[in-house]
């Protein structure tokens, strides 16, 4: 698979960077597209981009990469380095993160928090789409130690379309983040469960740490020591979940 | 009866994982006489999430209810997850 073409477009999307920028950086010999002659459309080995997001991670935008898989109309996997296809791939790249996350010092005191959050949303994503995938099995996930953030999307049902099956009342995007981030409420009836999303407000709003969570039309957003929830319409409209948590 | 959650990882995430958990160490449980002390010992967790817990922890309360004792929960998401499970349980752990 790693040796597969992607158009410039293709790139520009996991990338997260326009066609221009890829150009340029074409031309500068930054990143070299494939192309036999200057008059044809160029073209990027999948291994290359690869490996200019390991490294070159620092430089580009993480939700901005994400922010495009999860809104692009066709659905396709997104580079191996963010892709968790299963639960226990996500499981193990938290532990990861939770070690590198140890090794902060200002994060001594919170980092089991921060980990503990952030698998609570990627938990999520597994837990009410397995078997149920629109298209995209599995999630994204990355983060950025040195901007101090974590990106998690998923290509799934969606918060409103998970909640709609224990509460059929529920008839947008905006009412579905609340509900999710305030009731106890499961989406996987009858189970009388479904409190990881609560866990994560309760902890935003204690500690030194933000987070922003997109759904539908939806986006909300959680900061320390404010409890009302401020959730508004966002300027994106897709189906799954998108969460940046800064800390 | 101790029950060492560091056998079980220190990353302890997720319902399904929460759920493998348990049933892994249902066996052990039936050992417990009916007046024995259940020691749940955190000592060595890193990350605690409410959805391993549920899994989990949830289970013991229910069958063990006042026999249970929770040790070394200093940690932040120990502490953050079993206040939670406090307002949904409706019983003090800690």
């Amino acid at each position: 698979m790693n040796s597969k073409l992607l158009t410039i477009g293709q790139t520009a999307k996991l990338l997260g960077v326009s066609i221009q920028t890829l150009r340029r950086w074409d031309d500068s010999g930054r990143l070299s597209s494939v192309r036999r002659k200057a008059a044809e459309h160029r073209y990027y080995f999948k291994k290359d981009i690869e490996d200019y997001i390991k490294n070159n991670i620092k430089e580009l935008d993480l939700f901005k990469i994400a922010r495009n898989w999860v809104v692009d109309s066709l659905g396709v996997e997104p580079l191996s380095d963010f892709h968790c296809p299963d639960i226990s791939v996500f499981q193990a790249r938290l532990t990861k993160l939770e070690n590198e996350l140890s090794k902060i010092k200002k994060l001594n005191k919170i980092f089991p928090l921060i980990s503990a959050i952030t698998g609570e949303i990627g938990n999520n994503s597994f837990d009410h789409n397995l078997g149920n995938w629109p298209d995209v099995l599995g999630s994204f996930f990355g983060w950025d130690l040195a901007k101090k953030k974590i990106v998690l999307a998923d290509r799934g049902q969606g918060v409103l379309a998970t909640l709609k099956k224990v509460k059929p009342e529920l008839t947008n995007h905006k009412d579905a983040l609340w509900v999710a981030f305030t009731e106890v409420v499961s989406g996987r009836a009858p189970e009388y469960r479904g409190n990881g999303l609560k866990f994560v407000k309760d902890v935003v709003i204690a500690n030194k740490i933000n987070l922003f969570f997109w759904t539908g039309d939806a986006c909300l957003k959680i900061q320390k020591n404010v409890s009302n929830l401020d959730i508004k319409k966002s300027d994106i409209n897709f189906r799954g979940c998108l969460a940046v948590i800064k800390f | 009866m101790t029950i060492f959650l560091k056998k079980f990882g220190t990353t302890l995430n997720g319902r399904q994982f929460g759920k493998e958990s348990f049933a892994a160490f249902e066996p052990s449980l039936r050992e417990i006489k009916d007046d024995e002390e259940v020691i749940v010992d955190f000592e060595g967790v890193v990350t605690f999430t409410p959805s391993w817990a549920d899994e989990f922890l949830g289970p013991l309360f229910n069958r063990f209810g006042e026999q249970l004792t929770l040790k070394n929960t200093e940690n932040p998401s120990v502490q953050a997850t079993l206040k939670l499970l406090e307002k949904i349980y409706g019983k003090n752990f800690m």
